[in-house]
């Protein structure tokens, strides 16, 4: 069965060394085609039709499969997913060379291969013997890789030919490489460029606009005007990187200005850590996320990060002569030492391109089949793509992907993808702000559903047995109003020592979601549960996670159970974890609870037990806080929505009840618990999160501000900042404490989940404790499921298994939760902000009173309190004579004219929805008190004409 | 000039399919079970295990009413009572010497079963302990006599007899004891002018044919006279001979050396070794071999 | 950069084998007439020499005499070219030092040392070529080595290795598989009778594996006697006819 074929490799870095491997040609490779005899069948059945179905071509109109070779797949993946397109051959050396190239890619055609109705077929012709070729002398590896291809075509070509089959099927091969196709042609083989073959399909035209378009030579989209200055190869950068000329770096664009971005340098060197990278020239087509290769400019070229607030804006493809106009404004006037280190990028390490939500922008003329699309995301630039249907995809979001970017280009290339559907429709909205971040919302499939118990579910005897019967407890619940997923319960009682016992019951989700099952790998990849204004992306399937799981009121359900046993002063005595089945006797909202407490009148067991953990929330509140913990704040918000048309019709911003505090309090004792116990059994698989201490310099900004209004904030350690910020009040400005809670807000650190053996720093700074993990929440979070599991392992009542004792495994699971946890947090605040759009589309236009939290070098950011929304206010207006700003970024403040801004000055605005791009309908907001000469508030009736009128009012303010 | 042969890698051809002898023997290998009859005795290169006579080396089975054992093909010596050997002396000890004979451990050649110079049977005083390294020291070679087997396998010699004693001129040649063949007598004048000790340990020893027999010093005194170039070759060959014939696994007893010799004469002396003159020789002397046997 | 691929999803390693193939291996018993028994032999591209001298009469010191058996005595080295990097080996580098004592347990397990009380067994090896696997191509050698110096063995010593990634089982991991860093059998298995003579395992492996990995390993030592087995019979078949008897 086995040939053995030993070939030689030559070197690998540093000194030349000859590799021998063995490399086995088989015989026993089956061809894939569900008509060929010949091939015995390997497990499963055959990938390939024996009918193909694919689309009805013009060129061939006989049944046919296509046999890709590398360039096609890499840059016509697009193509390639759709369903018209099935019955291809995929090669391993042409698999190999994707994997090599590009991960995303070689991710995508392995989804493709692993779906039985779009049969592919990956061939793995190295290993045939038919089929392997040697590496000739002089060959270089491409040719010798197309000549794979040539050769594995042939093979099928004449293995085809001896099916018994009435029509023979045909192999056609895709190429785009001109070489390539002749030689194909010249071996008697069918062969299409990619362009051709799409184009000749008779009934789906819609295709050719999802053909990359990839730079061929003579091709030239643009005239040949040179913009950017040539990428070196990759070789140069390697060497330039190894000499300190270069820095590699992962380049990020400027969310607020499309002409700066900053490129993070990675290594160990502490200085230059951030390079800024300035002007269009200097970007040099890269985009969001790339890993690039950055030159430090000469000192005397040195720029400040611009406090410039610049979008792009240009409709226009020649709009050049604006951005360098544009750029000037960034070099004005700034003080030595804001000055950074500044580079320019030289080369592209990896691009790091992905599908981009967005619009298209239709072009003025209109016969043109080129226009611009603007994506979503502002740091992305706006691509260039060629359609034929651009009506038709006018006010829809579409998705693009980029092809290229030449050098002669303003604008990268692209091709367009996907239709989601009309732009500002909440559901296309909605679609897109989960796309944008990344957050699975599929519905669960079947593979999944099927691990889901199967109902009437009950608790049986065993069950019984291996856990302890908790039901006689008076548990209750606390939870917001309308919350179906309830993890948490809580009980409180006194023993008969006359210590009390206090218990956390949390849902026993890891008693229905085995390790290793889809259910698990779909919930380990969503990693949380997203919540959105209206809607719920669930982690766990709703059975799981409004029923079986959830603590409901007077049911039996699953819990994993902390109780302690603690005194009248809240110090814990024993700590025990068990598996339990409880019957919560109440769910109850936190105003509920917080009545029963507040009445005197209600003397039954729940309220007991609520005062009970009232009472010692208090106290742990108290300590924690004297141990340095951080009361920090966030304006956080809450949209009634209409029940028919579930638009927002009013919002408010979140209560905190004592009860809200006193969930919390236990919970963190929860949690701390079981870090401490998986920490002690588990010292270098335990799951934790941490919190890091943030650098003295992000509290600058908080620093500063306190100054400015003549308070002092101490930011040397947790405990002294949280001391200083309670004393931080002033008593004509109420709402300054909670300002400067905002800003501290902004000086953390992210909190992260982390892997106990990867790690050594375990501090949670925000909560002043020295371990910290997630065990509260497993209907929502994944974190906790795998906490359970350690738990569980910990007091023997479950087994382990070999993912949970694998380190890098549980490093990768926390790098995913972590990513999906920051994702699932902007999806939030990009559904809040949209939410606010909605909200203000119907109120029209308002004035509000409103405080400024940063000043920027031509604009504020305020906050209004009362919608907890944040927004920024432009002193400088396209079409608009400049007003005269003066920014000083020592206090910091800015004088508009006369008119002088600082940090929490209060002010008042007007607030608007500006729809005038669909795409990125924002809230404006406008300047109505203090007024400013020269500034006024924009006109914008004619969009809002069924709103109120702005005020028009021109009065000249005296300081 | 020294001419160096290179010579390139070949594929063996295997003899056996040419000799197209299909062998009806029992054939085992380590850890197969030979039978599961409890009736039989376990002989050599068997073991029992759960209840089954297993082998425990590669070879032949072999059965003598209900002992059953297996016969490797290559084994060291194991002595038996009377055998002639060849043998090198190790150590001188106390009254006895250690012979090395190719057996699992040292032989013993005590100093009682050995005659003195002069042949007389007489009492061994004190004196001959301290002579004994006069006698025999570290690196000479003997022949002599099994006379007895211990339990440990370790055998003892002895040389009581005027054919056995110290060797002196001559060829060693080292062989499996196994392709030695069990005859009346294991020494041989040749007709070609030498002599050969086929010791049944598988050691060799080729000599030039002693001018007169009549000498009865035992062999204790080296004859140092210069051999002659004639004897010289002739020895040479012999040895090359019997290595063609212990490649081609041929049994090695006086008639096939006789005939190998013959057959190599066409051949240089050095050319014998050569696989393929080998290969060429030791299948005429096998021929010859089959029509002796009729 | 994405590393090497393991192990392609149709199932296939980076030579091409499956999951559950063994290397081509090739082995030839008696290849020195100085020695009591000798082999060589290949697992893919490992290659080892071996040879057995013995049972002898203790060499050195005779205080190491044991008085009931015979003492095994290896010896494991690796020629100075067996290797991608030229490098001197001197003698008792920590690792063969290791695989010294491996191979002397290994031995110790099969050969019916009793039979030869006071005496020595050596069994030297050395690797020619080392593309993983050296332990299981020395053990495989050296056993056709002691079968063929005719000392009487329990069974047959078998050893391969098996690794464990992306939660499959591999038999016979070559050098690249190895260099991978995954978890690492190697198994010496008496095949008839399903004694394990040795077992090693490096890094970590969870205990829910072991026993897939321990059934890949045996199996494939199995695989490996299956050959062996051939290699002798055939040896013992050609030497019968020669002599004839």
């Amino acid at each position: 069965m086995l040939t053995s074929r030993t070939f030689l490799k030559r070197t690998r870095a540093g000194a030349v060394m000859k590799v021998v491997r063995e490399h086995y040609l088989r015989e026993d490779i089956a061809c894939g085609a569900a008509a060929c005899e010949q091939c015995g069948q390997q497990p499963g059945e055959p990938r390939l039709e024996a009918q193909p179905s694919g689309a009805a071509s013009s060129l061939c109109p006989a049944p046919h499969y296509l046999l890709p070779d590398t360039n096609v797949l890499l840059h016509q993946i697009d193509i390639l997913e759709d369903p018209v397109i099935t019955n291809v051959i995929v090669l391993q050396t042409v698999l190999q060379e994707v994997r090599k190239r590009s991960a995303p890619v070689y991710k995508r055609i392995r989804d493709v291969i692993a779906n039985p109705e779009k049969h592919f077929y990956s061939f793995t012709n190295e290993h045939h013997r038919e089929t392997y070729i040697e590496q000739e002398q002089g060959e270089t590896a491409n040719d010798r890789n197309d000549k794979a291809i040539r050769v594995a075509a042939k093979w099928y070509d004449e293995h085809l030919k001896k099916i018994n089959n009435e029509e023979t099927i045909q192999v056609i091969l895709l190429t785009n490489d001109r070489n390539n196709k002749e030689k194909a042609v010249e071996e008697g083989l069918t062969a299409y460029t990619c362009e051709e073959y799409i184009k000749s399909l008779i009934a789906n035209p819609d295709l050719v606009d999802r053909l990359a378009c990839v730079s061929d030579e003579g091709k030239e989209i643009e005239s040949g005007r040179i913009i950017f200055s040539e990428h070196l190869p990759l070789s140069k950068l390697q060497q330039g990187i190894k000499s300190g000329i270069y820095f590699q770096g992962t380049f990020r664009a400027n969310r607020d200005n499309y002409l700066e971005a900053t490129v993070w340098i990675h290594g160990d060197t502490e200085e230059n850590k951030e390079i800024i990278i300035q002007g269009l020239k200097n970007l040099n087509r890269a985009v969001h996320e790339d890993l690039v290769a950055v030159e430090v400019l000469a000192k005397d070229q040195w720029v400040a990060p611009s406090s410039v607030v610049l979008q792009d804006e240009g409709q226009n493809e020649d709009d050049d002569e604006n951005e360098e106009e544009k750029e000037n404004t960034l070099k004005s006037s700034v003080s030595k030492n804001m000055l950074r280190p500044s580079g320019r990028v030289v080369g592209i390490i990896k691009r790091n391109w992905r599908p981009f939500c967005g619009m298209l922008s239709k072009s003025q003329i209109k016969e043109a089949r080129r226009h611009l699309f603007t994506p979503a995301d502002r740091r992305i630039p706006r691509i260039r793509i060629e359609t034929r249907q651009s009506s038709a995809l006018e006010g829809q979001r579409i998705i693009v992907a980029i092809d290229g970017w030449p050098r002669n280009s303003r604008y990268p290339n692209g091709h367009f993808v996907k239709n989601l559907g009309t732009a500002g429709d909440k559901e296309t909205e909605t679609e897109v702000l989960l796309l944008e971040h990344d957050v699975p919302h599929q519905a669960f499939s079947q593979a999944v559903l099927s691990f889901l118990p199967k109902m009437p579910w009950s608790i049986t005897e065993e069950d019984m047995k291996v856990r302890e019967d908790l039901r006689y407890l008076c548990v209750c619940s606390v939870d917001p109003p309308g919350c179906t997923d309830i993890d948490d319960a809580l009980h409180c009682r006194e023993l008969e020592n006359g210590n009390l016992e206090v218990g956390v019951h949390i849902a026993d989700v890891s008693h229905f979601i085995r390790p290793g099952n889809a259910l698990d790998q779909e919930s380990a990849k969503r990693g949380t549960t997203v919540y959105l204004c209206e809607k719920r992306i669930d982690m766990v399937p709703e059975l799981l996670s409004s029923n079986l799981c959830s603590l409901r009121s007077n049911v039996d359900r699953f819990a994993f159970s902390c109780i302690w046993e603690m005194n009248h002063n809240a110090e814990i005595l024993k700590t025990r974890f068990t598996k339990s089945v409880i019957n919560s006797k109440a769910s109850l909202t936190y105003a509920e609870a917080q009545m029963r407490i507040d009445s005197s009148s209600m003397k039954d067991d729940i309220t007991t037990s609520l005062r009970g953990l009232n009472k010692l929330a208090k106290i742990l509140k108290k300590r924690r806080i004297d141990n340095g913990a951080l009361t920090l704040s966030s304006p956080e918000v809450r949209f009634h929505i209409d029940s028919e048309t579930h638009d927002p019709i009013d919002l408010q911003t979140k209560e905190l009840k004592e009860t809200n505090s006193m969930v919390e309090e236990f919970m963190l004792l929860a949690n701390i618990s079981v870090a401490k116990k998986i920490y002690e059994e588990f010292s270098e698989y335990a799951l934790l999160r941490k919190h890091p201490a943030p650098p003295p310099s992000n509290y600058d900004i908080l620093v500063k501000a306190a100054k400015s209004k003549n308070l002092e904030i101490k930011t040397d350690s947790a405990k002294a900042l949280a001391d200083t910020l309670d004393k931080a009040e002033s008593p004509d400005f109420p709402y300054l404490n909670t300002l400067l809670r905002i800003l501290a807000t902004r000086c953390m650190m992210q909190a992260v989940y982390f892997c106990s053996g990867m790690d050594n720093d375990f501090h949670h700074y925000g909560l002043a404790s020295p371990i910290y993990t997630h065990f509260t929440s497993p209907i929502r979070r994944y974190a906790d499921i795998i906490v359970h599991r350690l738990l569980a392992v910990a007091i023997q009542a479950d087994s382990t298994y070999p993912e949970l004792t694998d380190k890098h495994k549980l490093a990768d699971l926390c790098k995913n939760l972590n990513y999906r946890h920051k994702m699932a947090q902007y999806a939030q605040r990009a559904s809040v902000a949209f939410h606010t759009q909605l909200f203000f589309k119907n109120k029209g236009v308002v004035n509000e009173e409103a405080y400024i939290l940063f000043v920027r070098k031509n604009a504020i950011v305020v906050l209004i309190p009362k919608y907890g929304l944040e927004g920024t206010v432009f002193f400088e207006e396209k079409d608009k004579p400049k007003p005269n700003l003066n920014y000083n970024d020592e206090v910091p403040s800015l004088t508009v004219e006369k008119t002088t801004f600082y940090t929490f000055d209060k002010v008042k605005v007007n607030i608007m929805l500006d729809a005038s791009n669909i795409q990125h309908q924002k809230i404006r907001m406008a300047l109505v008190e203090p007024k400013i000469l020269g500034s006024d508030v924009p006109n914008q009736t004619t969009e809002l004409s069924t709103n109120s009128e702005p005020e028009k009012k021109k009065k000249k303010l005296k300081k | 000039m020294a001419a160096i042969e290179v010579r390139l890698p070949v594929a063996r051809k295997l003899v056996a399919q040419s000799l197209a002898q299909g062998s009806d023997k029992h054939l085992v290998a380590p850890g197969d079970t030979i039978t599961t009859d409890t009736g039989y005795m376990r002989g050599h290169g068997t073991y029992m295990g759960d209840e089954k006579l297993v082998a425990s080396v590669a070879g032949a089975v072999e059965r003598v009413n209900k002992l059953i054992c297996v016969k490797a093909l290559k084994t060291r010596y194991n002595g038996e009572v009377g055998d002639i050997v060849v043998g090198r002396v190790t150590e001188v000890q106390q009254k006895r010497w250690k012979v090395e004979t190719n057996a699992r451990l040292d032989s013993v050649l005590l100093l009682s079963s050995m005659n003195l110079p002069g042949g007389e049977l007489r009492r061994r005083s004190a004196e001959d302990e301290l002579a004994m390294r006069d006698y025999l020291q570290e690196g000479d070679l003997i022949s002599a006599e099994v006379q007895a087997v211990f339990s440990d396998g370790a055998v003892s010699l002895h040389t009581r007899s005027l054919k056995y004693g110290k060797l002196g001129q001559g060829v060693l040649v080292q062989v499996s004891p196994s392709l030695v063949k069990r005859q009346k007598t294991h020494f041989h004048d040749l007709p070609c002018g030498a002599s050969v000790i086929l010791g049944n340990n598988g050691f060799i020893w080729i000599y030039p044919t002693p001018e007169q027999k009549n000498e009865e010093a035992g062999g204790f005194v080296t004859d140092l006279e210069p051999v002659s170039l004639h004897d010289r070759e002739v020895i040479s060959r012999l040895r090359n001979c019997i290595l063609a014939l212990v490649a081609q696994k041929l049994m090695l007893y006086d008639t096939s050396i006789v005939y190998c010799y013959e057959a190599s004469h066409p051949h240089q002396i050095k050319d014998v070794l050569k696989p393929e003159v080998m290969q060429e020789i030791v299948l005429e002397t096998r021929q010859r071999l089959l029509e002796l046997e009729g | 950069m994405a590393g090497l691929e393991l192990l392609s999803d149709e199932g296939y390693r980076v030579d091409g084998r499956r999951a559950g193939e063994l290397r081509k291996v090739r082995a030839r018993m008696g290849v020195f007439a100085q020695a009591d028994g000798s082999a060589y032999l290949e697992q893919g591209n490992t290659k080892a020499l071996a040879v057995v001298y013995g049972p002898h009469e203790m060499r050195g010191s005779r205080s190491k005499a044991l008085h009931d058996r015979a003492l095994v005595n290896c010896q494991y080295s690796m020629a100075t070219f067996s290797t991608g990097e030229r490098k001197r080996r001197p003698h008792g580098d920590r690792k063969s030092s290791e695989m010294t004592l491996h191979l002397k347990q290994t031995f110790e397990a099969a050969i019916l040392t009793q039979l030869y009380p006071r005496s020595q067994i050596d069994i030297y090896v050395q690797i020619l070529q080392a593309d993983g696997g050296n332990y299981c191509a020395c053990v495989n050698a050296a056993t056709l080595a002691t079968i063929d110096a005719g000392i009487p063995m329990r069974d047959y010593v078998c050893a391969c290795s098996a690794g464990f990634i992306e939660d499959t089982p591999l038999a016979d991991l070559n050098y690249v598989e190895e260099a991978a860093g995954g978890p690492q059998v190697a198994l010496a298995l008496l095949p008839k009778s399903d004694q394990i003579a040795l077992l090693e395992m490096n890094s970590r492996l969870h205990e829910d594996h072991l026993e897939q990995v321990m059934e890949a390993a045996s199996k494939a030592c199995k695989d490996v006697y299956a050959v062996l087995d051939q290699v002798v019979r055939d040896h013992v078949h050609e030497v019968t006819t020669l002599l004839g008897e």
